[in-house]
């Protein structure tokens, strides 16, 4: 009997400090961004002292400068205009990995189908290539890269991007959906086959409306790493035309003119779309990954 | 026409198909890839710089920079980041894992918790962590300081000493959720009976962990280790983010060296024979480790 109450204490215990670890630095953010920026630099610390606002919000939506309960004096040397392009960067990096995600489901499927199910030469060492590709460090490849897309005159576009980020991806997703298709069982498949039906039809009838959530969990996938991707959004973009969610926040936080309140209110902001995405991608894709793949 | 013959011809339609199918993605990855390889190595050995005419320089961008003190602190910085922050994010991936398992109040909303460091962008983590560590007005100050536990302010960020610990410690914040996720689905998969048996049997906790959990979950554990050992070899957004990678050269990583060797000093001769090392010496890591992978155990196994 003390043994179990030992463990149900040790459990919860436990669950209170990872709770706190994980929480602790998201709490910050939230709370800093609503926080007028006295408040913050008070010393000794008294948060509250001023109350709550919106105005960090507010500005980074329409340019109203913050005033809240701080002394004016100082505070417009503090505001910069850049912290203003991240509602636009984080359309780029919708952007971006919305187009990597689709060219992954179409690429992706195409390529893993024939790597699960078809026999051809070469198989296994085209497999191991591409997936096996991946496992070199980005920024060994960051100089060449650079050097591709300037010759193609891509710098500072999305198509540049967009074709650095599937690349990245692709390999991953090809490995996973392999493992999907060939879960599938191969009666289902064989009867389209006895109707006339090639590959590429098979594929498109039967197997892709079969892995559908997994095609889409995948893809998710893939759209949260390039939602994610820094060292490349930094080297490929130089303008807010082009500049993803990760690059402007970072130059964001080392800009000495825009304050702490702000640059936690565009954090709040921009992880919003990968925080929506994280449940759907673990539920379709990490437990399938498991499922399929090591057992 | 004979049997055999039309065997043959569908099987070659197929194959055809197969290519096709295929085409664009390998037509992709080795546009990016070859001939990325074959620039870096071809770079690695000329004098390459918007600054400096064009030269051949055989192997001394590679001599220049494994002599430089530079280069071998962001080894050991790197080295010595690696061996702390893999052990403590399987370690910690592993209990949360074993805590995640059970059945306990609000163990789903946990669950869904433990995956939110796993969704932010790293880059961003960097920055997150950086206002909680801020010296000056930073949250962690702030709240030891108002529980009386420092007299005054401390500057996690500016002591090289402990800017080397905040590093380890937002690394392992944002890698242990995946590792968790991978060890929990692992430990799902274990067969029920098996614990009955053991328990029947009389053994207690920590033998069921020995001897059904940890077998059960040992491929899996390796494939945490390879994926956070190159993680930690190769951490890039983090340090840019967090750190800078000083104070001075203290959280310089191999990366970010190498970045700063090209893109600040734009040399990028030197970058590439960086670059071209760190290849190989990742590639060496990922081959020792798998020597210790049950054979089959790994995901890209082509055979079934």
């Amino acid at each position: 009997m003390m043994r179990g109450w030992g463990i149900k204490l040790v459990t919860y215990l436990g669950a209170i400090i990872l709770a706190i670890f994980i929480l602790a630095p998201l709490a910050w953010v939230f709370l800093s961004s609503v926080l007028p920026e006295a408040s913050i630099l008070s010393f000794p610390p008294d948060w509250f002292q001023h109350g709550l606002m919106d105005a960090n919000y507010r500005y980074i939506f329409t340019g109203e400068v913050p005033r809240g309960a701080v002394a004016t004096g100082t505070l417009r040397r503090m505001i910069s205009q850049e912290v203003r392009f991240v509602p636009r960067a984080i359309l780029n990096s919708l952007i971006v990995a919305s187009a990597v995600m689709l060219v992954n489901c179409l690429v992706g499927s195409l390529a893993a189908y024939p790597f699960a199910r078809l026999r051809f030469a070469a198989k296994t060492p085209i497999f191991f290539f591409i997936t096996m590709s991946r496992l070199i460090p980005a920024v060994a490849l960051a100089i060449p890269y650079y050097l591709i897309v300037q010759r193609l005159g891509l710098i500072d576009t999305h198509w540049a991007l967009i074709a650095i980020y599937s690349v990245l991806t692709l390999p991953f997703t090809i490995l996973i959906l392999t493992l999907y298709f060939r879960g599938i069982p191969e009666e289902i498949e064989e009867a389209a086959r006895l109707d006339g039906c090639g590959p590429f039809q098979t594929l498109v009838r039967i197997v892709v409306p079969l892995a559908l959530p997994s095609l889409i969990g995948t893809g998710l996938f893939a759209f949260m790493l390039s939602y994610s991707e820094f060292l490349f959004g930094l080297l490929i973009t130089q303008s807010i035309k082009t500049r993803t969610l990760p690059v402007i926040l970072s130059t964001v936080s080392w800009n000495p003119d825009v304050t702490w309140g702000l640059t936690s209110a565009s954090i709040a902001i921009g992880i919003i779309p990968t925080l929506l995405l994280v449940v759907p991608v673990w539920r379709y894709m990490v437990r399938g990954l498991v499922a399929g793949g090591v057992q | 026409m004979t049997v055999r013959g039309r065997i043959r011809r569908i099987t070659g339609s197929i194959t055809f198909s197969a290519y096709w199918m295929i085409a664009p993605a390998v037509l992709l990855v080795a546009a990016f890839t070859l001939y990325p390889y074959i620039y870096a190595l071809w770079s690695s050995i000329r004098v390459v710089s918007p600054l400096l005419p064009p030269a051949f320089a055989g192997l001394k961008n590679y001599k220049a920079v494994i002599t430089s003190i530079y280069f071998l602190r962001a080894v050991r910085n790197t080295l010595i980041f690696t061996a702390a922050a893999v052990p403590i994010t399987v370690v910690l991936g592993l209990l949360t894992a074993s805590l995640l398992n059970r059945r306990f109040f609000g163990d789903v909303a946990l669950k869904a918790l433990v995956l939110l460091p796993w969704a932010i962008p790293i880059a961003i983590s960097g920055v997150i962590w950086r206002g909680f560590f801020n010296s000056g007005w930073g949250a962690l100050n702030a709240l030891l300081y108002m529980a009386g536990i420092i007299p005054k302010y401390i500057g996690w960020l500016t002591t090289p000493s402990l800017a080397k610990l905040v590093v380890i410690t937002v690394q392992v914040w944002t890698q242990f959720p995946f590792a968790t996720v991978l060890i929990l689905a692992a430990m799902q998969a274990i067969n029920e009976e098996l614990y009955e048996a053991a328990a029947i049997d009389g053994a207690g906790l920590l033998q069921r962990f020995l001897y059904v959990t940890l077998p059960g979950i040992r491929a899996m554990l390796a494939i945490v280790v390879i994926f956070e050992t190159l993680m930690g070899l190769t951490a890039f957004d983090l340090t840019y983010a967090l750190t800078g990678g000083g104070p001075g050269t203290a959280t310089t990583f191999i990366s970010y060296f190498t970045w700063a060797e090209s893109f600040k000093m734009l040399n990028f001769g030197n970058g590439a024979a960086l670059a071209v090392i760190l290849a190989a010496v990742s590639l060496l890591m990922i081959l020792a480790i798998l020597q210790f992978i049950p054979r089959g155990a790994l995901v890209g196994g082509e055979e079934r």
